[in-house]
């Protein structure tokens, strides 16, 4: 482990026992995520704050403090804590239900307010940790546990845009929707990532990203057909884009 | 800021308290009759170097709340009922997560919207919790504008110490009255105490720590449980706080806090006055509940009457504490253009129990 920590640094728990799925794509945006607090240089400052789902297992994988939040809440409550500790960097890592279903109101407030504070939302379309069951990112005739004959739009309304939603709020200032399906789109998901944490260390506002993975387990497909599913299906509706990108370096996209 | 006498509405004087003894940030979302605390820490708390936080929702509100109480500092929130109702999921979470902090319900008439005018309807919600599992807040029911002056250091000292929600409840009436309160000179409480072994600061002086108050194996639930109880039980036998009033050889003792135990001062010495054996004992912690105080009722006592501006909450704490020695009787009402018990109406029920 002492080998592999001078490659990746000291923000990757490397020893830590793995909690996600085989194939989720959880564990590709935690790597993300740590590897641009350890690039950033911010790690000793940095707390998360956890929704309730799978992406609540983020954290561990990770030596910085954290926070588990009640569902939908971290957004409030990461509020709440950069109100009080300005020179923190705080971000929230939320599943697509802990966002945009139980938590929409906390996380648009919050992007309107404009505090510089970082919401990533894992958008795996379904709720996984309680075993596949329709979130608001479920697409139309989508069979899950919940919609036995698909999502009936009529009943359950239309897979939610969250980012599309906060590209007009003056105090959002980075918003982008990314993939990580193949390797392409995660290279690109890391520069947004970078981007995001970048907003808030320099003081700039709301910074959100927006994750596209794959659950083979809840989906009840292979791994390769997961990725599949979510490099066509998904990306079809939720349409990978920076919204959004007031920072001042790292405009690459 | 110097020790001072202020003459303002005691929402006021609840803002003027807390942040002279150390709050800093206000989360809070307007309620009638609580807003009169945001509007005025609105302004003094930019003097002080904190902040109001107005928040789009009581939910928000107590989260923030919990989000700030995890860096160790020192917030606070005011809400009347149903606001107080949206904060349960929060004040669970708090109460798991030992996060300390200072709470005002301003209480007004319930169920549902109810109405705004004052009353004392939710002793329940407070002392029972709306919140999900097995836990308790210390609860602080002060009435008088001096009396939560007095209690605030107090307030800021037992969040810290036992590392939990402290919230005071007050009836609206007392709430919405305006006198004078003798202020001490300003002291931050929160100050002084160390938070660093806890608080959820980043990685820099400690190893990794977070906030669970879930739990990853069964095991974890139940012993954060247990160690959860062995502090309410803490609490309990350490911090049970009343005023009685001429107990030691009364016929009837009257029990009420906050308005009614304000009224039943001068009840007693009323009644006194002609004669009549009439003692109050006023609740000052309505969590924990001054179980002590009953424990040495004189042998004169006859019967007890529990006056409360609701239908009857805290009246089942008193029968608990009574346990069946002497008969415990009960007077109340809420809402309406008179939402209390006048001294008359007290007066006369006591007059049929002597």
């Amino acid at each position: 482990m002492q080998e592999l920590a001078k490659i990746y640094g000291d923000t990757l728990l490397l020893d830590k026992k793995f909690n996600y799925c085989p194939g989720c794509g959880h564990g590709v945006v935690t790597r993300l995520v740590a590897e641009a607090i350890e690039e950033l240089g911010i790690r000793q400052r940095t707390v998360s704050v956890v929704g309730i789902g799978c992406g609540g297992f983020s954290h561990h994988y990770m030596d910085i403090d954290a926070i588990e939040a009640m569902h939908g809440r971290s957004p409030a409550v990461a509020i709440g804590y950069k109100t009080a500790s300005p020179d923190k960097i705080v971000y929230t890592y939320q599943g697509d239900g802990d966002c945009s279903a139980i938590g929409l109101a906390e996380l648009l407030h919050g992007a309107n307010r404009g505090l510089p504070v970082t919401c990533f939302m894992i958008n795996n379309n379904l709720f996984g940790m309680t075993g596949g069951q329709m979130s608001p990112a479920t697409l139309e005739n989508q069979v899950t546990a919940t919609t036995p004959k698909g999502r009936d739009v009529h009943v359950h309304g239309y897979p939610l845009r969250v980012p599309e939603m906060m590209a007009d709020m003056v105090g959002a200032k980075y918003v982008a929707r990314e993939a990580v399906c193949d390797a392409k789109s995660i290279r690109k998901a890391a520069k947004s990532v970078r981007n995001a944490l970048q907003c808030q260390i320099q003081g700039l506002g709301f910074s959100f990203v927006e994750f596209i993975v794959p659950c083979p387990t809840g989906l009840k497909l292979s791994v390769p057909d997961a990725y599949k599913w979510s490099r066509e299906k998904m990306v079809e509706y939720f349409k990978p884009q920076v919204f959004k990108n007031e920072v001042g370096q790292n405009n690459e996209n | 800021m110097k020790s001072e006498t202020l003459f303002l509405k005691n929402t006021q004087t609840f803002a003027e308290a807390m942040v002279r003894c150390g709050v800093r940030y206000h989360f809070a979302y307007p309620i009638t009759p609580a807003t009169e605390v945001m509007k005025h820490t609105a302004v003094i708390l930019p003097e002080y170097g904190g902040r109001m936080v107005q928040m789009e929702s009581e939910l928000a509100v107590a989260n923030a709340l919990a989000g700030c109480a995890c860096t160790g500092t020192l917030g606070a929130t005011s809400t009347s009922g149903p606001g107080m109702a949206l904060m349960q999921e929060s004040i669970s979470f708090m109460a798991a997560g030992e996060l300390p902090c200072i709470m005002l319900d301003a209480m007004r008439v319930g169920p549902g919207d109810g109405d705004i005018v004052g009353a004392q309807s939710n002793y329940f919600q407070a002392t029972r919790g709306g919140g999900h599992g097995d836990y308790r807040v210390i609860v602080l029911a002060p009435a008088s504008g001096q009396e939560i002056v007095d209690l605030m250091p107090d307030a800021v000292k037992l969040a810290y110490t036992y590392r939990t929600p402290v919230l005071f409840v007050i009836d609206g009436v007392t709430c919405t009255m305006t006198e004078s309160a003798i202020f001490p000179e300003a002291h931050d409480y929160a100050a002084g105490f160390d938070t660093s072994s806890w608080a959820y600061t980043g990685t820099a002086d400690h190893e990794k720590r977070f906030l669970l108050t879930g739990s990853y194996t069964h095991s974890q639930g139940e012993e954060m449980n247990e160690r959860l109880r062995a502090k309410f039980e803490r609490i309990k036998e350490k911090e049970q706080r009343w005023e009685s009033i001429q107990t030691e050889d009364a016929e009837v003792v009257l029990v009420g806090f906050g308005i009614h135990g304000r009224m039943g001062q001068d009840l007693v010495a009323n009644m006194r006055a002609q004669g009549k054996k009439v003692g109050l004992i006023r609740p000052i912690t309505l969590w924990p509940f001054p179980d002590k105080a009953f424990e040495q009722l004189p042998e004169s006592l006859k019967s007890v009457l529990v006056v409360e501006m609701n239908h009857g909450q805290m009246l089942d704490d008193v029968r608990l504490a009574v346990n069946g020695r002497v008969p415990v009787h009960f007077l109340g009402k809420t809402g309406g253009d008179m939402p209390l018990c006048t001294l008359a109406d007290m007066t006369a029920q006591i007059n049929t129990l002597l």
